[in-house]
């Protein structure tokens, strides 16, 4: 086990997801809290809000532990710590996953390089399924979740080989191949909403399309360069061996 | 241009990277899986707003 190269791929994905989290405060959440308020009693329920407000309501109280029965199952760090923490693990989960990636390939990801491993995640999870799939703003009208998430994964999967049949291999026809596999979930079409009526207003929806890829952007391109800076400062000698 | 490209391939050999490689990848995987995918409820609210931005279907 190559220990040292996975504690490295860990500190680059926190130290994204560290960056990511007032990236995100910028414009993403903003925007959501301002679609929140055209959300109507619609069976979602924002118990991150809910667990704020008890947190503020009462500081001095001593808060009962019995997570099953509060009215928030989120996680008492309220709302900026529990994106926070999540940042954080999402950071190490897509740190791991290129990680291991380059390691499959046999390739290595430098300083020099990494901004390019950076733009291929920002590519494979975010730019490639947004194309059909657009960042959903809470309240706006969706398809079953289930079908979307199936389509989504699909998408994620065949953008990742199709990058790998473009990027990595000489051969035309693995470029034609890796064409075909990118744009065939999106000529297949993303599931959707039967009504697309919806009570959040049309700007807010494309300013957060726009924010959130940006934001999305800034995240890969930290992240990869953040990876290639700590694999050759502190696994090296293991690729090396 | 070789020059170039060995240093950015890995000459360890494939048996020697495929352990972590499977490890990292299941552990990040999984990871990505909860933050993004998972029905859990406790794990949708905590994620809630980085499911948002970051464009995995939520709701």
């Amino acid at each position: 086990m190559l220990v040292k190269y996975l504690l490295a791929t860990i500190v680059a994905g926190l130290f994204a997801g560290i960056l990511l989290t007032p990236a995100m405060y910028v414009r993403n959440v903003p925007l959501i809290l301002h679609a929140e308020e055209y959300e109507n009693a619609g069976g979602h329920e924002h118990s991150n809000d809910a667990a704020a407000a008890a947190t503020a309501a009462a500081p001095a109280a001593v808060a009962p532990h019995e997570h099953e029965e509060e009215a928030s199952p989120a996680l008492p760090f309220g709302r900026f710590g529990n994106t926070l923490l999540i940042n954080l693990v999402a950071g190490a989960g897509f740190a791991l996953i290129t990680g291991a990636a380059a390691l499959f390939l046999g390739r290595r990801i430098t300083l020099q390089n990494g901004i390019y491993w950076g733009l291929a995640g920002f590519f494979i999870f975010n730019l490639a399924p947004a194309f059909s799939l657009a960042p959903e703003l809470p309240a706006m009208p969706a398809a079953d979740l289930a079908t979307r998430q199936a389509w989504w994964l699909i998408t994620v999967l065949l953008t990742a080989g199709g990058v790998y049949f473009i990027v990595l291999r000489d051969e035309i026809w693995a470029k034609v191949l890796g064409i075909a596999l990118i744009v065939a979930p999106h000529i297949y079409g993303a599931p959707e909403a039967d009504d697309l009526t919806s009570s959040v207003p049309p700007t807010l929806a494309s300013e957060f399309a726009v924010s959130t890829l940006a934001t999305n952007l800034f995240f890969w391109v930290v992240l990869g360069t953040a990876l290639g800076w700590a694999i050759q400062h502190y696994a090296q000698s293991e690729l090396d061996a | 241009m070789a020059a170039t490209r060995t240093s950015t391939t890995i000459s360890l050999p494939l048996a020697s990277r495929l352990t972590t490689a499977v490890f990292s990848l299941m552990l990040g995987v999984f990871i990505i899986y909860g933050v993004g995918l998972s029905h859990s409820e406790t794990l949708h609210d905590t994620a809630h707003d980085t499911r948002h931005s970051y464009g995995f279907p939520c709701h």
